[in-house]
């Protein structure tokens, strides 16, 4: 310990460098579209290669770092915020530094023309900085912190084309909406620094809320936990409590990776440009949240047996049936929407819901794995549907699409390599990590549990047959479209991130396999992804399970299938017989089960409310008192100003009758 | 050297006063930058001659002023907290004076005499450690700021201005009774000696009988809540502000708050820990409500001033959330609160200023969005303080929300009273998604949508002198935001023990 390499101690600057590339665009280098290109990406180029060399140390010696400094002190607490470097967080490292960085240079691609460009890349820089800030945080609050950063750049690129309507419209509500899932978070924490404060008091030294302690003094959330429940500790902490908490600190990962019913902003985020939509609201910031229960997974878990903490509680089952919900719905939604981007989009919900049934299975590993996988092909669906968009003049409807494949060969490559990835087809990345996934739904013991697994492989299908049918929809068939679309001419910054991008769209699952359990199903082998990130001292081994496996890949295959009956061969029409003869149904997937109208309606109903409200008090009574105190007091001095007329006559008149008064009153009242 | 830079820093303006009356109508605008350029200047003096560990006062003035019938003193000393609002004071003054451009063409002798004369009265309150003169001092602003509302207002300027002046004085009143009466029963039952002196009755004030403890304290409250504001006693302060000209508001919601809530905290915390140790709760709930309910009367306002009129008097609560938590944490929170919201609602007042001087109209209907693109530079920084004001990490709005928030949930009072004290912090949380609400709304119809054909060609980006204004008071936004330390370092050992003194006295009487 005592030798720390200096690529750990300068890990700083990884998050450092995006933040002084972002300040120096806003306040210098504006004017100057190349040096504010280049400041950006040499920013994050420069994190990616630190997250290259820290991954290659932390791969060699297994060490977690961690570096803090005070940001508020006093004598109940001190916050602090720093780095935390260990192999989760190295993992996350490269995701994010590898897809900004592509996405950076497909920026300059994408952008060329609008006159925001410098702005642009101020926004990138500040966002790539606050999304690193979060991952090497180390503890709840700075987690916050960052967390709240990501936000406010989402809100800002969101909004980027400010003068459109839809998109001034869609910024504030995903704000807002987040704002009410940080609102849960941040109850959450107070509840739990409430119950926990003792713990950190009894530890002056290091800072409130720390996720891990290199040292192996245990104080971090794990050992508060233990130290909570201790009856000795007079804590008053109960599980059932520890659970509530858990759950007001899941509001926040539920609206940031948009989790029912807080995910209503992310489709409406495709209104920010498409670079946007394939960094924050694809690749990465949409998976802070599945990145933070992670980070914080003491929190969930079951520590009936405080030694021994187990993966089988409330809480996780919890995460993993809000998951699942989500992970349908969204899927169902997507079948129906013709807008090429928020197609995507709700598959990243649906996606992220699935993350959140490995983590909440226990599957720590699984969950987190396909957050790597996703955050590639994923990123890499959106630039290619950003190309597409790109190549019809910001045409966007999928239904004046069709026949792209003759002109745009990269794209349409690429975007195939996708759909297969996501679709869980054998051989690609996406498959790997959702069936590890899968297979761990059905090993789910909590509520529900006989229903979770068969749901999870039915939205297996459904994701196979709303991603074929964007492909066949954009790329095949007739061209529907009224204009010409520029076709590609070589290799441009708009569809080289997408090679790169497809590289790890085939290959990273194969981190998730053990070459050696061909010989033996029905062991568990340690994979190397596995054995770089697991929850624990123990690595998770689970043995492979055929049936499952079978079954989803035949389901997957099925929704190709039927994809292709329907939408290429046209051999089958059940998409138009629904359509007519089950509006209902159709209509409940067309307007995304109505959760927009419903909280629209919440909030006229809260602003109707609140205008009565504020009427009847502030004005109506408290402001009516104030202005008749003032009156009264006016026109009692406007009347008595007549008994001062400097009569003599008056006031003696005046001074008698008080006299009189008082003798009678007197004279009546004396016993 | 060192020993006179209060006193300067009192008389400074105050003889600026005169100065400006008296000089040319011409040399009146440099003059009054001139001297809050000074101003500034010597609270850096002060700030970089201050010992931050010391909590006792220093760079202390005493004279003997009046003997008889009280022996009242010209006292002033300084410690961290009021360190941090002398220098909050000088630099807000210094920016309101250079956004009186406008303004200031109007009489302009008279009203930079006036802002003048209100610098000393706030920079005395701030300094002073004699009670009549701390009371002499909070009364004295009402002159200048009922004139300077009264002739440079709005089209309802008398109302506004009878109204805060009506509603201060009414608190005055309490106050007055109140430093009476403590007087007088001090050294009555054997408890203490009679005196004004600020330190002495710090020490002595909890000498006094419990009954009379409440009644004295009960009474300053009274007082500085009126001016903090709190709900119900808040409504003046959207009235004055509406009226009040860009450069007035700045220093009403920047400074002039400030004197409540400093009141708060010196007098009503310095002198009866144990009241407010036992009225915590009762503080805390208050606060909590204030936060909510003002940010509900954001949410159905139509005049952008008023918005951000109400918005100040939800984050006062935060300051009352501090104050009646009694953890360091906490009280650390509050006192960040007052220099942080008195440089957030600087900036957003100015703002406002920013696009009244150009549409001539408040009401956020008539305006009808789409400025970002004619005032991108406007924009920009609008973005940033409304920002700042809904607590974005990294901006001083948070730093203030979060510690409060932290350290009132895990405070010795939210440990008496669980149920109740908790029940309201998590009920203020909600404010925390409405200010994000009317913020951001506010920036929606202000800024965002498509142009108003009304305004194209008509409206002019920020000039030189409104860009110096706004990026001063950002970069001090940013800055506290970033590195909260380097604030809160000056004031924390003493805010950590009022906190201690507090929970002891209270522990020894409540056995």
């Amino acid at each position: 310990m005592s030798e720390v390499s200096p690529i750990l101690q300068n890990a700083y600057w990884i998050v450092l460098a995006p933040f002084l590339a972002g300040a120096a665009i806003i306040l210098f280098l504006r004017q100057n579209k190349s040096l504010s290109m280049l400041a950006s990406v040499g920013a994050v180029a420069y994190g990616f290669v630190h997250s290259l060399l820290i991954f290659n140390i932390l791969k060699e010696t297994g060490t977690t770092y961690l570096q803090d400094w005070d940001w508020f002190t006093s004598a109940s607490f001190k916050l602090t915020a720093g780095l935390l470097v260990d192999n989760l967080a190295s993992v996350m490292l490269i995701v994010v530094t590898i897809v900004s960085l592509l996405v950076q240079i497909y920026t300059h691609g994408y952008m060329r023309e609008d006159p925001g460009y410098s702005r642009f890349y101020a926004y990138l820089s500040l966002f790539t900085g606050s999304m690193l800030g979060l991952v090497v945080s180390t503890n709840l609050f700075q987690m916050y912190l960052f967390w709240e950063l990501v936000g406010v750049c989402s809100y800002f690129l969101i909004g980027f084309w400010f003068a459109r309507p839809s998109a001034a419209a869609a910024c504030l509500k995903a704000f807002v909406v987040n704002r009410v899932g940080d609102f849960g978070f941040l109850i959450g924490i107070l509840f739990f620094l409430a119950y926990t404060l003792g713990f950190w008091q009894a530890h002056p030294a290091q800072g409130i809320l720390m996720f891990a302690d290199p040292t192996g003094a245990g104080v971090d959330l794990s050992g508060a936990i233990r130290w909570a429940l201790d009856p000795g500790n007079h804590t008053n902490l109960t599980l059932g409590f520890l659970t509530v908490i858990s759950i007001l600190i899941f509001m926040g990962p539920m609206a940031k990776s948009a989790q029912m019913p807080l995910h209503v902003w992310l489709p409406d985020a495709m209104e920010g440009p498409t670079p946007i939509s394939a960094l924050i609201h694809a690749a990465t910031m949409v998976a802070a949240g599945v990145y933070m229960v992670a980070r914080a997974y003491p929190l969930w878990l079951n520590w009936a047996n405080p030694a021994e903490p187990t993966t089988s509680s409330m809480g996780l089952a919890y995460v993993a049936w809000i998951g699942g919900i989500t992970a349908f719905m969204a899927a169902t939604i997507a079948l129906s929407q013709f807008d090429i981007k928020r197609a995507l989009a709700w598959s990243t919900v649906s996606q992220l819901g699935y993350m959140f049934v490995g983590l909440g299975c226990g599957a720590f590993t699984g969950g987190i794995f396909h957050l790597f996988n996703h955050a590639f092909f994923k990123a890499m669906l959106f630039l290619c549907s950003g190309a597409v968009i790109h190549a019809l003049h910001g045409e966007q409807d999928m239904r004046q699409m069709g026949g792209l494949w003759s002109k745009m060969r990269f794209t349409a490559a690429t975007f195939l390599i996708g759909t297969l990835s996501i679709s869980g087809v054998p051989g690609l990345s996406g498959f790997f990590s959702k069936d590890e996934i899968i297979a761990s739904a059905f090993e789910f013991t909590g509520p529900g549990h006989e229903v979770l697994g068969p749901l999870m492989v039915f939205t297996a299908g459904l994701t196979a047959f709303y991603m074929f049918r964007m492909f066949f929809m954009t790329f095949c068939g007739q061209y529907r479209g009224s204009g010409t679309p520029h076709g590609e001419t070589g290799l441009t910054p708009l569809n080289v991130p997408l090679l790169v991008l497809a590289v790890p769209s085939v290959l990273s699952g194969y981190l998730g396999v053990n070459a050696q359990a061909w010989q033996d199903f029905s062991k568990g082998y340690e994979t190397p992804f596995a054995e770089f990130v697991h929850f624990g001292a123990h690595v998770h081994a689970e043995p492979l399970n055929l049936t499952i496996m079978g079954i989803s890949i035949a389901v997957s295959l099925t929704g190709i299938a039927l994809a292709y009956l329907v939408y290429m061969a046209r051999a089958l029409n059940f998409n138009s017989t629904i359509a007519s003869g089950l509006p209902g149904l159709y209509k409940f997937s067309l307007n995304k089960w109505y959760w927009d109208e419903l909280y629209m309606g919440i909030v006229n109903f809260l602003l109707q409310f609140f205008r009565g409200i504020w009427h009847l008090i502030d004005q109506f009574i408290v402001d009516n008192i104030v202005n008749q105190t003032y009156k009264l007091t006016r026109e009692a001095g406007m009347t008595m100003r007549y008994s001062e007329n400097g009569r003599g006559q008056y006031y003696a008149m005046v001074i008698f009758a008080c006299v009189a008064g008082i003798s009678l009153f007197i004279f009546f009242t004396r016993p | 050297m060192t020993d006179c830079i209060l006193t300067l820093l009192l008389l400074i303006p105050l003889l600026g006063t005169f100065v400006i009356a008296l000089a040319p109508s011409t040399a009146a605008r440099g003059l009054a930058i001139g001297l809050s350029g000074a101003m500034v200047f010597l609270s850096f003096v002060l700030g970089a001659n201050f010992h931050a560990n010391d909590t006792s006062m220093q760079f202390v003035q005493k004279m003997s002023w009046i003997q008889a019938p009280f022996p009242v003193e010209y006292h002033v000393g300084i410690d961290g907290m009021s360190l941090c609002l002398v220098i909050l004071t000088a630099v807000v003054t210094l920016m309101a004076v250079l956004a009186s451009q406008t303004i200031g063409q109007n009489r302009s002798r008279l009203y930079y005499a006036m802002v003048m004369l209100l610098t000393s009265s706030i920079v005395g309150v701030f300094i002073s450690l004699d009670l009549v003169q701390f009371f002499l001092l909070y009364e004295l602003e009402l002159v200048p700021m009922y004139f300077l509302i009264a002739i440079w207002g709005g089209p309802n300027r008398s109302y506004a201005a009878m109204k805060f002046l009506l509603y201060t004085f009414f608190g005055g009143i309490f106050m007055l009774g109140a430093i009476l009466f403590m007087y007088f029963q001090l050294g009555a039952a054997g408890a203490g000696v009679r005196t004004f002196d600020m330190v002495e009755l710090a020490r002595q004030g909890s000498m006094l009988p419990r009954s009379i403890q409440a009644i004295c304290c009960l009474g300053f409250m009274l007082a500085f809540c009126i001016k903090l504001p709190s709900f119900p006693f808040h409504t003046w302060l959207p009235d004055a502000h509406v009226e009040a000209p860009t450069p007035i508001s700045m220093i009403l919601a920047g400074l002039l708050l400030k004197m409540g809530s400093y009141g708060l905290v010196r007098i009503a915390l310095g002198f009866f820990p144990e009241q407010i140790a036992q009225w915590g709760a009762i503080i805390i709930a208050i606060g909590c409500f204030n936060v909510v309910w003002a940010a509900v009367a954001c949410l159905v306002q139509t005049d952008m001033k008023r918005v951000i009129a109400f918005s100040s008097v939800s984050h006062m609560g935060f300051v009352l959330m501090g104050l009646g938590a009694l953890s360091a944490a906490a009280l650390n929170g509050a006192i960040f609160q007052m220099i942080s919201h008195g440089v957030i609602s600087a900036a957003l007042f100015f703002l406002v200023g920013v696009i009244y001087d150009r549409c001539h109209t408040r009401q956020i209907g008539e305006i009808g969005g789409g400025l970002a693109s004619m005032m991108p530079c406007a924009f920009y920084f609008w973005m940033l303080a409304a920002l700042a004001n809904l607590g974005l990490p990294a901006l001083s709005g948070f730093v203030a929300e979060a510690t409060v928030f932290y350290g009132s949930f895990t405070s010795p009072t939210a440990v008496a009273d669980p149920g109740f004290v908790r029940a309201w912090i998590v009920f203020a949380g909600i404010g925390v998604i409405l200010t994000a609400g009317y913020m951001l709304w506010l920036l929606k119809r202000l800024f965002y949508g498509p142009e108003n054909p009304r305004w194209v060609g008509h409206l002019a980006d920020m000039t030189i002198n409104e860009k110096v204004v706004a990026s001063v008071l950002s970069a001090a936004i940013i800055a506290m935001g970033v590195y909260p330390l380097w604030v809160t370092s000056q004031y924390a050992p003493l805010a950590d023990r009022m906190c201690q003194d507090a929970s002891h006295r209270n522990s020894i009487s409540m056995r």
